[in-house]
């Protein structure tokens, strides 16, 4: 497979919330707003891609006994960097985000990645796969995200979108709201990819 | 054999350098995240208690040693300077004294030429809601505005909230504290 493939696989065919459903935790959590979900999405991209390289740089060198073990120092390494970096110059989203910067750790997409495909590839080919998972896992939270503050509290990116006297439907930035949108999402997703499927078989036949 | 000692040197080479990397990402972000911490949680009640300055506060911070608590580790007492043209004009730092359930913690603004009040501002307590609570409301915070600072406030001299004897005293006295940390450590604080 390519490089631009390896990419743009992240972004539709394993979206990680949407298709392979890993890393509901904070999909769940913290997609209450749409800064929110991207803040997330983009501290785990970093780690993502940071982890990837550096599992692919020493796949040779790390016995598979202990390679498990490995990948998770790797990992939480890089979740502490995130954790500094933003207590020190993004202190508002870090005080949003809370608990779940440092559960980035115990993210399956990033194990899942690093033992899945890192482990295995070449650093140039898991950098693409971690900028493609981690890009598509920050658009899913977004719109999530956005998605669920259009609707709970009637604004987008904090800017009041409704006329006045708009009552917001609160039920959705809490937490059963979360379910209910990932479920009208995973439905829509479903749903388009079975008629993508369909339109593919029919112009084979 | 070979195999388990390959294990044991990998793990504990990547174990290593990792915390050498984080030791190194730590020592860089101390200063930044302190003064996001300040710049967030105390910058709102330091605004509210200083007019017409014209640098940063909470940048200009100082630190003043004042005791060791139990353990025997430093207590600091953090001073927010307000500064026109260079001189401190007036400052602003915590004071606490118990209230009737648990202590308040007070932030407070002194002019110092004037010796009086520029303003209070509650930043913490547990005090009753409805009752006790009041305390953070602005009519009860604005009549401590212009109050003298050397001579000991007292509860008839402002606004006393009826109903809340002792959280008002509790404030009260937070300020009469104030003023003797004021006259212990007033040099340090203008320099």
């Amino acid at each position: 497979m390519s490089i631009a493939r390896e990419f743009t696989k992240g972004l539709w065919e394993i979206i990680p919330p949407f298709r392979l459903v890993l890393g509901l935790c904070p999909t769940l959590a913290v997609t209450t707003s749409a800064e929110n979900g991207m803040g997330m999405g983009l501290a785990t991209t970093f780690v993502l891609v940071c982890s990837n390289l550096l599992v692919s740089l020493l796949r040779k060198i790390i016995p598979s006994k202990v390679r498990i073990a490995a990948y998770v120092v790797i990992i939480a390494s890089f979740v502490v960097i995130v954790e500094l970096m933003m207590q020190a110059y993004t202190f508002p989203l870090y005080q949003a985000l809370g608990i779940f910067i440092p559960l980035i750790v115990v993210n399956c997409i990033i194990l899942g990645r690093a033992e899945a495909f890192a482990g295995k590839n070449g650093p140039v080919a898991s950098i693409a796969d971690g900028l493609g998972v981690g890009l598509g896992f920050t658009i899913s939270l977004a719109v999530l995200g956005a998605f669920r503050e259009i609707l709970g509290s009637g604004t987008l990116w904090g800017h009041g979108l409704f006329w006045e006297g708009f009552e917001p439907f609160t039920f959705m930035v809490r937490a059963p709201g979360a379910f209910v949108a990932l479920g009208l999402f995973l439905a829509a997703i479903n749903l388009i990819s079975a008629k993508l499927d369909d339109r593919k078989r029919r112009a084979q036949s | 054999m070979r195999d388990i000692l390959k294990m044991l040197v990998v793990l504990t080479a990547i174990c290593a350098v990792s915390g050498f990397l984080l030791a190194l990402v730590h020592d860089v972000t101390r200063e930044p995240i302190e003064y996001s911490r300040l710049k967030f949680v105390k910058e709102p009640a330091v605004k509210a208690v200083l007019k017409g300055y014209q640098n940063d506060p909470i940048k200009d911070r100082l630190s003043i040693l004042v005791g060791k608590d139990k353990k025997g580790k430093p207590v600091n007492l953090i001073v927010f300077p307000a500064k026109k043209d260079g001189k401190t004009f007036a400052v602003a730092f915590e004071s606490s004294a118990a209230g009737y359930h648990g202590d308040i913690g007070v932030m407070l603004g002194v002019d110092l030429a004037g010796k009086k009040l520029t303003g209070i501002s509650i930043v913490s307590h547990t005090e009753t809601p409805g009752l006790g609570a009041r305390i953070t409301e602005t009519n009860f915070t604005d009549s401590f505005k212009d109050k003298p600072m050397d001579k000991e406030l007292a509860v008839g001299d402002i606004n006393a909230l009826s109903g809340a004897t002792l959280s008002t005293k509790g404030v009260v006295a937070a300020i009469n504290n104030a003023q003797a940390t004021l006259n212990k450590y007033r040099d340090k604080m203008v320099q």
